[in-house]
């Protein structure tokens, strides 16, 4: 049942529009206090078979989280007890995932702009990682890695091992078992399905080795099933030819990804942290790549989004623009998971031509929040984000009072999965406004996790203290969206990137006074951006571009910090920069390496079990911090690490 | 006739792409040299009302008058010359004072007689709080010339230096005790230095500036002495060498004519300030002041 509301929104934003009125821009709760980033990480739980020589995912997520709920310590962080001292920070506190076989962690309190807080980070990743693997059977192990490489495939990928035949996925692939159990997620995999018409249909290239049958056609499929009418997919062409061939949600969803949330110190630097991030989101995708391989083959594409796109790709025939709109309102080039599509800043450096796509939007829900006092720009993201339908509507929320809550909005945004989220404070709290960053893949040590964490959150720091502007038109970082997909796009590839990102000038006269403010008349967009390669966005090139990692060396130069922090900085701006120049393999090279190395791999992209197995024992045990100085197994991808 | 000039950068933050400088590539006195010579430029255009050099497009200098430096240069009531001429509103800080962490560096430079370091401090902090519009300062951190940090080894001091630290550092101790500034710093002491200094101290240093590229190999016990004396050890990463005569001579005679060829120029101090919003680590404000005798 399809409810179009912007109830809200709209209802909570007038309210919003008068505080901002009145507080001439400066909008934040009187009690709000400064909170800093938040890094949310998501695990795999593996479980090994040592006889066998399988890992396999665990799906004893319940009885995990329920061992982590009855832990006295985590229990006291949560009714507001602190630990006690030695323990060092408040304990992390852990989430359900999508996946039965996920763990979602995030710190107990969001670290602060200190370098103290700063440097806790890792420390803080470790205690998480650490205390997961308290609460779960010897034969089990955290690990963070986007995409659980056997998943789906032939053979036992389960523990315990289940058939893959159930009713809400209707997957040959993933057993329903696999998902979390809650009411709201079987329901969300089957009402995704069944709003579509048919399974989603989870295409991604197969890297094609010395082996490997050409044309190939994924010999996993079973064309002959007969137990849903949605079998039938697969016989109208929904595999295509030379693709390694997904059929869930539980294909996306059950990757794990690093986000980070900023809160913003009012609703204009959220925005502009928004757009200055967006154009990023590509080149961090391409810089973190670390999914080389889906349901049991090497693909050719390093990173997991667009797995995760048409895993949830609810559209219907008539608004992907395969059939004629009857039933539909609108065709939707997008998935709801997809790259932003809009900006949303009242910045004067947002140029109208930088929002260069047509827009789908549900302009009444737009005019009425306009009339409600919203502006045009932020108006247009939320009617953007209005013509998707709910997927999950619990029954007894269907009364609920606009005032009393956010449920149904945050129904509609929170299944948006863009790769920037605005977040508009939620009712009664004393959280502000905040942008959450979503697009990097998980690392498989939490030194990359930290770098890349950190490297965000300092880049934030250039952004608001250099006046940084990133803008390109957002076609562009489409564009950039689908090159970072690429194999080895880090070091192969070149991505469209703003030249000059700096603020003119502010123009001053003889006498020192400020001139009267003169009429823009800036140059064609096009030429405000070229492409560039990673290592000269990232490194700068020699004379023209300064290059992001310069620019936050010139921050720190110009804030106090002490040695030892500068000194741990120095080293996870070190990783970064060598990702970005090649010096370092991303966590999917060195993957793709250790698969095709291995003794028992047949080059013909299938990754056996026993590769499996000694993939994920490895990934482990770097996980865990060990064998980091081991120059064979990981001086490639980590270089000189701290252990 | 010597004439006292002051230049000053203006907040190097918002003043674009020329003046941020790769720190790997060029000298870090070039921030300096840099945002002067785009401030003077700044200021010796007058804008021709249609023309523009907003978003991104640097071609203010085609479109723009070039002015004699009569008339962007000003000398006070006072008799110092300022280049360019002091703003007369100066560009406050945005929030409260109390949301700041300025940070003041001055630095003392070689060739000037010690005893007039008492009143070049007392003039670069009053200068330092009017062009931000406040009235006390965070950190004040002094720069000695001649004395750099070495990892590896380090001298004793001549009795006759340490006398000449211990008294300018009587003048920070008087701006400490009115309240002007709440902290004092150091840069590039060593144990060794330290502890020369600091019986002759009463208010005890709270930072000490070490060079960032020994950020990683500065020696236990100096971590040690600090973290006793509750000292903290901050990186930076400015040159000893800030302001060469010579560069200056080819930016104020050669670029901007303001003197004529063989007038003699000599720094006498130079004050970088930054004032950082604290719980938010966002540099707000960031420039330099610099002062100059002409003769």
């Amino acid at each position: 049942m399809p409810i179009r509301s912007g109830t809200w929104v709209s209802s909570n934003y007038s309210k919003y529009g008068t505080s901002i009125e009145e507080t001439n821009g400066m909008f934040c709760y009187g009690e709000m206090r400064f909170e800093g980033p938040e890094t949310t990480i998501e695990y795999h739980v593996v479980s090994y078979d040592e006889e066998k020589k399988h890992a396999c995912i665990s799906l004893r997520q319940a009885e995990i989280l329920e061992e982590l709920a009855n832990d006295e310590k985590l229990r006291n962080t949560e009714s507001g007890i602190k630990p006690s001292e030695e323990i060092l920070e408040v304990m992390p506190i852990f989430h359900p995932e999508f996946g039965r076989f996920m763990l979602e962690a995030t710190p107990g309190a969001p670290f602060n702009l200190t370098w103290k807080d700063l440097l806790s980070v890792e420390r803080n990743m470790k205690l998480r990682r650490v205390i997961a693997k308290q609460h779960m059977a010897a034969t089990e192990a955290p690990i963070t890695l986007p995409s659980f490489p056997m998943l789906g495939t032939k053979g036992v990928f389960t523990h315990p091992p289940c058939t893959a035949d159930g009713s809400k996925s209707r997957s040959q692939f993933l057993p329903d078992e696999v998902i979390n159990p809650h009411i709201r997620f079987p329901t969300l995999a089957a009402n995704i399905r069944s709003r579509r018409g048919k399974k989603v249909a989870i295409n991604m290239p197969v890297f094609y080795d010395d082996n490997t049958p050409r044309p190939f056609n994924d010999p996993t499929v079973d064309y002959d099933r007969h137990l849903y009418p949605e079998d039938d997919d697969v016989r109208n062409g929904a595999a295509k030819e030379g693709h390694i061939y997904m059929d869930a949600m539980g294909f996306g969803m059950g990757c794990c990804c690093l986000q980070i949330t900023f809160q913003a110190k009012n609703i204009v630097e959220a925005r502009t942290l928004y757009d200055q991030l967006c154009p990023l989101g590509p080149i961090m995708l391409a810089l973190t790549a670390a999914s080389p391989i889906f349901k049991g083959f090497l693909a050719d594409v390093d990173v997991r989004w667009n797995v995760i796109s048409q895993a949830v790709d609810d559209r219907t025939d008539e608004e992907r623009g395969l059939k004629p709109l009857k039933n539909n309102r609108f065709v939707i080039p997008k998935s709801r998971y997809d790259s932003v599509s809009t900006y949303i800043s009242q910045d004067p450096r947002l140029r109208p031509e930088y929002n260069d796509l047509d827009l789908v939007i549900d302009k009444d829900i737009k005019k009425r929040l306009m009339d409600n006092g919203m502006d045009e720009h932020l108006a247009t993201h939320f009617a953007h984000l209005f013509i998707r339908d709910p997927l999950v509507i619990f029954q007894e929320t269907l009364d609920e009072s606009p005032a009393d809550g956010s449920d149904h909005f945050e129904n509609i945004q929170s299944t948006n999965w863009q790769h920037m989220r605005f977040k508009p404070p939620p009712p009664g709290g004393k959280i502000g406004w905040r942008v959450e960053f979503r697009v990097m893949e998980i690392q498989m040590t939490d030194y990359e996790n930290a770098a890349f964490a950190i490297f965000i959150v300092l880049l934030t720091r250039a952004i608001l203290s250099y006046g940084l502007n990133f803008y390109i038109p957002i076609s562009k970082v489409d564009e950039n969206m689908a090159t970072a997909h690429h194999r080895d796009a880090v070091l192969t590839e070149k991505f469209w990137f703003r030249k000059n990102l700096f603020p003119p000038r502010k123009p001053t006269n003889g006498t020192g006074t400020p001139a009267p403010s003169r009429p823009a008349s800036p140059g064609p967009v096009e030429k405000e951006y070229c492409l560039m390669t990673i290592d000269e966005i990232m490194n700068g090139s020699t004379d023209e571009f300064v290059g992001l990692i310069p620019l936050i060396e010139s921050y720190l130069n110009t804030v106090n910090v002490d040695v030892v922090t500068r000194c741990e900085l120095a080293g996870y701006l070190s990783l970064v920069s060598k990702r970005a120049s090649g010096g370092l393999q991303t966590g999917a090279s060195w993957i793709r390496e250790f698969v095709r190395s291995h003794p028992d791999y047949k080059k013909d992209s299938a990754v056996s079990q026993s590769i499996n197995y000694d993939l994920i024992k490895v990934i482990e045990k770097l996980g865990n911090g060990e064998g980091l100085l081991d120059e064979k197994l990981c001086g490639r991808l980590l270089g000189r690490a701290r252990p | 006739m010597t004439t006292k000039c002051i230049l000053s950068t203006g907040n190097i933050m918002t003043a674009g792409a020329e003046v941020i400088r790769k720190p790997t590539l060029e000298k870090s006195n070039t921030e300096l040299v840099n945002s002067l010579r785009e401030n003077f430029k700044a200021s010796s255009s007058a804008p021709i009302s249609a023309s523009s050099s907003s978003n991104g497009s640097n071609n203010s200098d085609c479109h723009d008058k070039k002015l004699s430096p009569q008339e962007w240069i000003k000398v006070g009531l006072d008799g110092v010359t300022y280049i360019p001429a002091a703003v007369d509103n100066p560009e406050v800080l945005v929030e409260e004072r109390g949301e700041y962490d300025i940070t003041v560096k001055l630095f003392y430079l070689p060739n000037v007689p010690p005893s007039l370091r008492c009143q070049h401090t007392t003039d670069a902090v009053r200068l330092v709080c009017e062009s931000l519009g406040t009235s006390h300062l965070d950190l004040l951190i002094v720069s000695f010339p001649n004395i750099s940090f070495d990892a590896e080894d380090e001298d004793v001091s001549p009795e006759s230096d340490v006398a000449e630290w211990a008294r300018t550092y009587r003048t920070l101790e008087a701006l400490h005790a009115k309240g002007t500034i709440s902290r004092i710093g150091l840069s590039e002491f060593g144990t060794t230095r330290l502890d020369q200094l600091l019986p002759h101290t009463k208010v005890k240093p709270s930072v000490d500036q070490i060079n960032v590229r020994d950020c990683c190999v500065v020696p236990k016990p100096l971590i040690l002495y600090a973290k006793q004396r509750g000292i903290e050890l901050l990186t930076h990463n400015d040159c000893t060498d800030i302001l060469p005569a010579e560069t200056l001579e080819e930016v104020l005679v050669g670029e901007f004519g303001i003197f004529e060829k063989g007038v003699k120029m000599v720094p006498q101090w130079v004050v970088k300030y930054t004032a950082v919003i604290r719980s938010r680590g966002v540099v707000e404000n960031k420039g330099y002041i610099a002062m100059i005798e002409a003769e």
